[in-house]
């Protein structure tokens, strides 16, 4: 009895084929002998990644080739042979080692299921063989990532629900990333590895595609969100003398190009957000403007007011036909700033009416608060960032205006209350470990992603090292590190008996416990020289996973706080520092209350006013916008409507329903916002379905059309 | 009878003086809290007051409503006396 071996790589990759050959190693039964097995790339595996001696590797390696040769299977692969000698490892007390010498992968069942099911662990994901293979490596890169970047300590943190890492599959990249559109304007586009470069772009169509191509590239060197400052502003110079149907038609093509990138990363769209603004803000205003051919024009931004307005109006004329289905566009995000100068500006209120018309027409507008004279860029979901005296200096020459945060690390608030029984000093103690904990993590990640930086042009983020102002592209002394929470409502309910917005006392200690998280990371930020700041974390699946894994650990003090339908499994916490979705204070209230935490949130924060089916008059929503900027502290606001969309006739209507009204299909889906962006109800996890029933939809509230 | 809130922080020019103020009325009688906007629980009562600069006065009633507010600017003792006794048998309800 022996065994005939085939080595057969699968993937050909010459001379590192050494290392993968245990990708796909055979062992096909046949005769008397092992033929072709050799014992002795056993014994190098383990010398070399797990720094076992060669004496006691030789003996393990001996050991599995009677394991195997007795057992008289028929079938071995490498996965299996790596296994019997862990087993082996373990045996002998040398976990370590055993560490060092794991394999990463994914049961064969598991990918049966991911390449047939759809991924619900990010709507903003697609179905597709691309969007598998994008899971698939997010699975072993997030295994990597717990074994290998981060600490046991923040690992295992992670997996209890302590703490969630985000994005831990793309652990090799930054989290999200603020741009400038003057760098492409400047320096054109050569992107490393690209087989041609670009000269600066001389027309508005070319600079547009360069800055979808410059996104695409983004996106594959960042986790999340991308985001434009000023863009129609900084498009503006290249707009003079055109017609307005040109404008309009350049305002098409960047919606679409935009929403229509699902073909780039694992058939994801950008996550893209775009700030606009009515007027020239004022740090832009005497700044020299860039125009065709990356020459400066002579002139500043402030000469340039009407050709930016032409073509802001025209992008909300886009977004307010929505798509080719009559559905809202998904993205780019249109973020809207307001400030003192907005109302001072010509022409304000009639653009204030178009864009309240998009918001209730399609919901796609975000209204960012900037008051004072503090200017803000914005970025992810919900990341803005404030820009200080140093920003307002790069404002002179815009193009180093680049922005990014390196990492997001969740807080799951309401597990602290569970181990504190009540006792507010324990509680506080129990906060203050978790925040040094997310420390620990963040510069964790930080020493990782600056060993792939120091690889320069040789390493994989060569485009973040790229210097063509002098300075790296990625600018790691201006990054943030974001600390986010999750469930402060249901933490204030354990603490104090009440919810958030049932008591002054209970909405002063949600005050207090997020005061608290935000003087600490001022305390870690001098400590360390680096600049950790609170952010509300769009909790897509995390609101979820931190309410599952506490009704599982915590079942007895869980169940009167979880949110949602237990035996429906529809469980979730409530986002961030938001009342509770469901409650039933008018809107204006609800942005009062949520706002008073914004300014202690300095990453950005918002709130969402859901609007079901209605659809209110554009001029109540101005009042209403109005009135968020002049007496409440919030940051943001959306208005969020509901849709159908058919999939049989391809209509859209409002409000969610289970037919389509045209044609009577019940194959619809719904869209909505799930956090901060649209996407296809039946894309939702679990969580997100409980939240969406409990949704107050603040009906009767606004006046209507 | 209304609270006194008075906000304040280190290095903050004109704080000083608003402690001055606050001193002076708790020493008539008033009944004045002071709040460090750099501990938590003064950026907490800061944050519920919206208290966006120091040195901040806030005259709350005792539902915490705000009756009077003074941001960044700082009254006079003579100033927080008139709108405690002008109103004290109005709508104030101090
Ligand atoms: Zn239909």
């Amino acid at each position: 009895m022996g065994a005939l071996v085939e080595l057969r790589e699968r993937q050909d990759i010459g001379e590192e084929c050494h290392e993968t050959t245990d990708l796909a190693l055979f062992v096909r039964t046949s005769d008397d002998d092992l033929a072709g097995w050799d014992r002795q790339k056993i014994v190098e595996a383990m010398v070399r990644e797990a720094g076992v001696s060669p004496h006691v590797a030789d003996e393990i390696s001996r050991e599995v080739q009677s394991v195997i040769r007795d057992s008289k299977i028929k079938f071995v692969t490498a996965p299996l042979i790596r296994e019997l000698v862990n087993a082996k490892l373990i045996e002998r007390g040398f976990e370590e080692a055993r560490k060092r010498h794991t394999r990463l992968g994914v049961p064969l069942y598991d990918v049966d299921q991911l390449i047939l099911h759809p991924n619900k662990e990010n709507a903003n994901v697609p179905h597709g063989p691309e969007a598998t293979n994008l899971t698939l490596a997010e699975g072993i890169k997030k295994e990597y990532a717990l074994l290998k970047v981060f600490s046991p300590e923040v690992g295992d943190a992670h997996m209890r629900g302590d703490i969630h890492l985000h994005d831990l599959g793309f652990i090799d990249r930054p989290y999200c990333s603020g741009q400038s559109l003057e760098y492409i304007k400047r320096f054109g586009l050569s992107l490393p590895n690209s087989l041609s470069n670009a000269k600066p772009a001389k027309q508005p169509e070319v600079l547009l595609a360069h800055m979808v191509k410059f996104a695409a590239a983004l996106q594959s060197h960042f986790a999340g969100a991308i985001g434009w400052d000023a863009v129609n502003l900084f498009f503006a110079p290249y707009l003079v003398d055109r017609s307005d149907r040109e404008v309009h038609q350049l305002a098409q093509m960047m919606v679409y190009e935009f929403s229509q990138q699902a073909v780039a990363r694992g058939g994801q769209a950008i996550f893209t957000d775009i700030n606009l603004y009515w007027e020239v803000p004022r740090h832009f205003e005497n700044v020299p403007a860039i125009g065709p051919g990356g020459q400066f024009t002579g002139k500043t931004y402030g000469e340039y007011e009407k050709e930016a307005q032409r073509f802001v109006w025209a992008l909300f004329d886009v977004y307010k036909e929505g798509d080719g289905t009559g559905r809202p566009f998904f993205f780019p995000k249109p973020l809207v700033h307001i400030t003192e100068k907005f109302f001072r500006t010509e022409g304000a209120q009639d653009f204030l009416l178009h864009i309240c018309d998009v918001a209730s027409e399609k919901g796609t507008t975000y209204f960012v608060f900037d008051r004072g004279e503090t200017a803000k860029v914005s970025e992810c979901c919900r990341l803005s960032f404030k820009l200080n005296e140093n920003d307002l200096l790069d404002a002179r020459e815009p193009w180093k205006m680049r922005f990014c945060a390196l990492q997001n690390v969740t807080i799951n608030l309401p597990r602290l209350g569970y181990k504190s029984n009540g006792d507010d000093a324990l509680l506080f103690k129990n906060l203050r470990a978790m925040m040094e904990l997310a420390v620990k993590a963040h510069l964790e990640k930080k020493a990782f992603i600056e060993s792939l930086l120091s690889l320069g042009e040789s390493g994989p983020l060569a485009l973040l090292t790229m210097a063509k102002d002098g300075s790296p592209y990625l600018r790691m002394h201006r990054a943030s590190y974001l600390i986010g929470m999750v469930g402060l409502n249901e933490l204030v309910k354990i603490q104090t008996g009440e919810e958030l917005n049932q008591s002054t006392k209970a909405l002063k200690y949600g005050l207090k416990v997020i005061s608290h998280m935000n003087l600490w990371c001022k305390e870690f930020s001098e400590r360390y020289n680096m600049h950790f700041v609170l952010e509300q974390t769009p909790a897509e699946s995390t609101a979820y996973r931190f309410a599952k894994l506490d009704l599982r650990d915590f079942p007895d003090k869980a169940t009167g706080i979880v949110k949602g339908s237990i035996p429906f499994g529809q469980i979730y916490y409530t986002n961030s520092t938001c009342l509770p979705v469901g409650s039933r204070e008018n809107p204006i209230e609800r942005v009062k209350i949520e706002g008073l935490f914004h300014p202690l949130i300095e990453a950005g924060s918002i709130t969402h006013i859901w609007l079901g089916e209605a659809r209110p008059s554009k001029e109540s929503l101005a009042n209403f916008v109005v009135k968020v900027f002049r007496e409440t502290q919030n940051d943001q606001i959306a208005f969020s409507p509901e849709f159908t969309n058919c999939l049989k006739c391809y209509r859209t209507v409002r409000g969610l329903r289970s037919s389509c009204p045209h044609c009577g299909s019940e194959e619809v889906d719904g869209i909505t916002r799930i956090t901060g962006y649209f996407t296809k109800i039946s894309s939702w996890n679990k969580g997100k379905l409980g939240e969406l029933r409990d949704r107050n939809r603040n009906k009767g509230y606004f006046s209507n059309n | 009878m209304g609270i006194i809130k008075v906000f304040v922080k280190n290095k903050c020019p004109r704080c000083p003086q608003a402690k001055e103020v606050g001193n002076t009325l708790r020493e008539a009688g008033f009944n004045v809290i002071e709040y460090d906007v750099e501990t938590p629980d003064g950026l907490a009562e800061a944050s519920f007051y919206s208290v966006q600069a120091t040195p901040t006065l806030i005259v709350a009633d005792q539902q915490e409503n705000t009756i009077a507010d003074f941001r960044g600017v700082v009254p006079s003792v003579q100033q927080i006396h008139d709108l405690f006794y002008n109103n004290a048998g109005g709508q104030m309800q101090c």
